[in-house]
């Protein structure tokens, strides 16, 4: 009696599955409309005689939740004419990048970056940003929090590697170091209703335990706070401005507060139709840094860059620059320097860039240096810039 | 009481929403923007964040473009990673719930097309390959009564209260295509299997419906601009097979073609790759006819 039990519900179960499985391979939407599609499908395909529809090659095996993946190498040779070790050969930076969106709610972006210590010649490994990304906020807001690339004008967001020149400009530097400013915190920024022209606001607010040469966390509860809007205008097709108010202020290694105010400018003419062929870029940064670091003693100090890129062919791309700075720590000491890049991009990715730059500090003689670095991409293609 | 406001503010919304008449649409291309004209009608407003004439692959993500798709109602693309290097970011950037991938305002134009050319391996040593296919799906007209499916599809799911005027426009569509067809296949048939050289691999599509052979490129490999041996093999592949045209875009150069031209005398012919190529190519039907009256001028 207990096996024929056993086979009645072997059999039932068995009818079930068929049953289930014959439903499942109906089309859910079978709306006359979309029968037509498939119709034409069919009809399409088989009039394609070739080897037309190949099947995708994007099947079960292609897909997975892995992050999008790129890795990014930064190889450089540099000369100084100043010192005693004039030339050197490093593997400048290898940045890794993992991207990916979390759920329907957020998205996460991770850039790994294993250098070369200048002073002790070891790598070691940090992280270079590491931020989620807000995706469905109301009122045109979206948030931003771990550690990110500040938003003060258009050097200090872009990644090193992604600049028409090798070094960076004086004045950033003093202001913001090698780094840049990239700080752990919170970003929100604020589309701006305005239908005109793009309009953008962003406040952040950073703890202020990254290394910088102008703020310092102490021993207390002060952040770094920054504004910044961005204005961008289409003046035709082919050009467009850009202008960029920043704001910045956060405790110094006196446990006072030093503010900067920064501005950035940008030209950019690229024909909408020969957009690959011929572009120039005019770009600008202003900095006015204001350090109090004594009872009724405080520096104000200012510096800026500006640089203009000339895309000769396809592949060709010029760049000069100027810079100017004052020492934030003591504006009589002035730096100004020139420097010109020529730089051939392979392909989207790979690029090679020959730097040479001349120095005048008004408190030693004047130097030269000379770099050149290809960086060479590997893995998940990036977003272009403009 | 509370309870009848809220509804009563509702409905009001709903009604609102349901006056304001037209479906803010933006394209990636304007061939998406043509088709979806025809499919939506007068009940949709269309942009295209790219001109007719310029490189797809190369738009640059202007924040301007931010500003229309922070209020579209719906997003259409090519897909296939054609628009990678600046669509994904402008989405992202849009803040724009509505039209994010996998929300009822997204629609991806390349779902059901049979893809030509897809890669067995991905290796960037092959140039700018498309690891799900070639994208210029758009370049057979076959294709374009997918794309339009997908389109009135998309419209129907955020705008369900006109679907039959969108399925009326897809009818309506779908007839003039297959009238076109017959048009162009007519015209082309004299030339089938004809050999022709083309600037970039952007024409397989246009190619395998119309029966064309392009035996070699400009372009080394996809993306490579021409380099001095390849200008050299094609020379020789145009003298060998008299070949009698190079087909080009409006975004690339002819200087290279120029030299070829020079060394053979082969033809060059600057064919519209989307709706705006050039001033006469008004929609997605003008798109071929230029085309196809261009082609068979010149292999006359």
């Amino acid at each position: 009696m207990k096996w024929k039990n056993v086979l009645y519900n072997s059999f039932f179960i068995i009818t079930i599955l068929i049953s289930y499985t014959a439903s499942a391979q109906v089309p859910v939407d079978s709306t006359a409309a979309d029968s037509a599609l498939l119709k034409q499908i069919e009809q399409q395909m088989q009039a394609t005689p070739q080897p037309a529809a190949q099947p995708s090659q994007q099947g079960r095996s292609g897909l997975s939740f892995n992050p999008d993946i790129g890795v990014i190498g930064d190889f450089q040779g540099s000369y100084i004419s100043k010192g005693n070790k004039n030339f050197n050969a490093y593997l400048n930076e290898t940045e890794v990048s993992l991207q990916a969106t979390v759920d329907p709610y957020i998205r996460a972006d991770f850039f790994l970056s294993f250098a070369r210590d200048p002073e002790t010649g070891k790598y070691g490994a940090e992280v270079e940003e590491g931020y989620l990304t807000s995706l469905s906020l109301p009122a045109k807001l979206q948030l931003k929090v771990g550690k990110f690339r500040e938003a003060v004008g258009r050097i200090n967001p872009t990644h090193p590697h992604a600049l028409p020149f090798i070094d960076l400009p004086n004045a950033y530097v003093n202001y913001f170091g090698d780094e840049g400013l990239n700080d752990e915190g919170v970003s929100l920024s604020w589309l701006v209703p305005n239908k005109k022209f793009y309009q953008e606001l962003v406040f952040q607010a950073t703890s202020g335990q990254s290394e910088s040469p102008t703020f310092f966390r102490g021993d207390n509860n002060r952040f770094i706070y920054l504004g910044h809007l961005k204005n961008f205008f289409t003046l035709s097709d082919n050009s467009t401005l850009e202008l960029g108010l920043t704001g910045i202020t956060g405790p110094n290694d006196s446990s006072r507060t030093t503010s900067i105010a920064a501005a950035d400018l940008t030209y950019k003419w690229k024909p909408v139709q020969m957009n690959t062929y011929r572009s120039v870029t005019w770009q600008s940064e202003f900095y006015y840094g204001h350090a109090n670091l004594l009872d009724n003693f405080s520096i104000n100090s200012f510096g800026l860059y500006s640089f203009l890129q000339y895309q000769l062919a396809k592949r060709w791309f010029l760049t000069g620059r100027y810079d100017y700075a004052q020492k934030p720590y003591d504006k009589t000491i002035v730096e100004q320097a020139y420097s010109l890049t020529a730089g051939w991009y392979a392909t989207e990715f790979s690029k090679i860039e020959l730097e040479g730059k001349t120095t005048d500090i008004n408190t030693e003689s004047r130097f030269y240096q000379a770099w050149l670095r290809w960086i060479f991409v590997i893995g998940a293609h990036g977003a272009h810039q403009y | 009481m509370n309870k009848k406001l809220i509804i009563f503010l509702i409905s009001l919304n709903i009604f609102a929403f349901a006056n304001a008449g037209s479906i803010k649409v933006v394209t990636t291309l304007t061939d998406l923007k043509s088709i979806t004209e025809l499919i939506g009608g007068n009940k949709v407003s269309v942009s295209s964040i790219a001109t007719g004439y310029q490189n797809p692959h190369f738009v640059d993500p202007k924040p301007s473009y931010i500003i229309g798709l922070s209020n579209a109602d719906l997003f259409v693309t090519i897909g296939l990673d054609l628009e990678i290097g600046w669509s994904p970011q402008l989405l992202a950037s849009s803040r724009n719930t509505k039209i994010q991938k996998g929300a009822p305002g997204y629609v991806d134009a390349s779902a059901g097309i049979g893809l030509l050319q897809v890669p067995s391996s991905a290796n960037r040593a092959e140039g700018d390959i498309h690891i799900y296919g070639n994208p210029h799906y758009w370049l057979d007209p076959l294709n374009g009564k997918v794309i339009a499916r997908n389109i009135a599809n998309g419209l129907e799911r955020i705008d369900p209260s006109n679907k039959s005027t969108y399925e009326a426009n897809l009818q309506a569509f779908y007839k003039k295509i297959d009238d076109k067809m017959r048009e162009w296949q007519a015209k082309m048939a004299p030339f089938k299997g004809t050999k022709i050289i083309a600037y970039h691999n952007e024409w397989v599509y246009f190619e395998t419906r119309f029966g064309l052979n392009i035996v070699d490129f400009m372009e080394p490999k996809p993306g490579i601009p021409p380099s001095p041996s390849q200008l050299v093999k094609v020379i020789k592949e145009i003298k060998a097979d008299n070949i009698k045209v190079i087909i080009s875009s409006p975004y690339f150069t002819t200087s290279s073609s120029d030299v070829v031209a020079k060394q053979t005398g082969v033809k060059e012919l600057t064919l519209a790759t989307s709706v705006g190529g050039f001033e006469s190519v008004k929609n997605y039907f003008d798109l071929f006819d230029y085309d196809i009256n261009q082609l068979t001028a010149t292999l006359k």
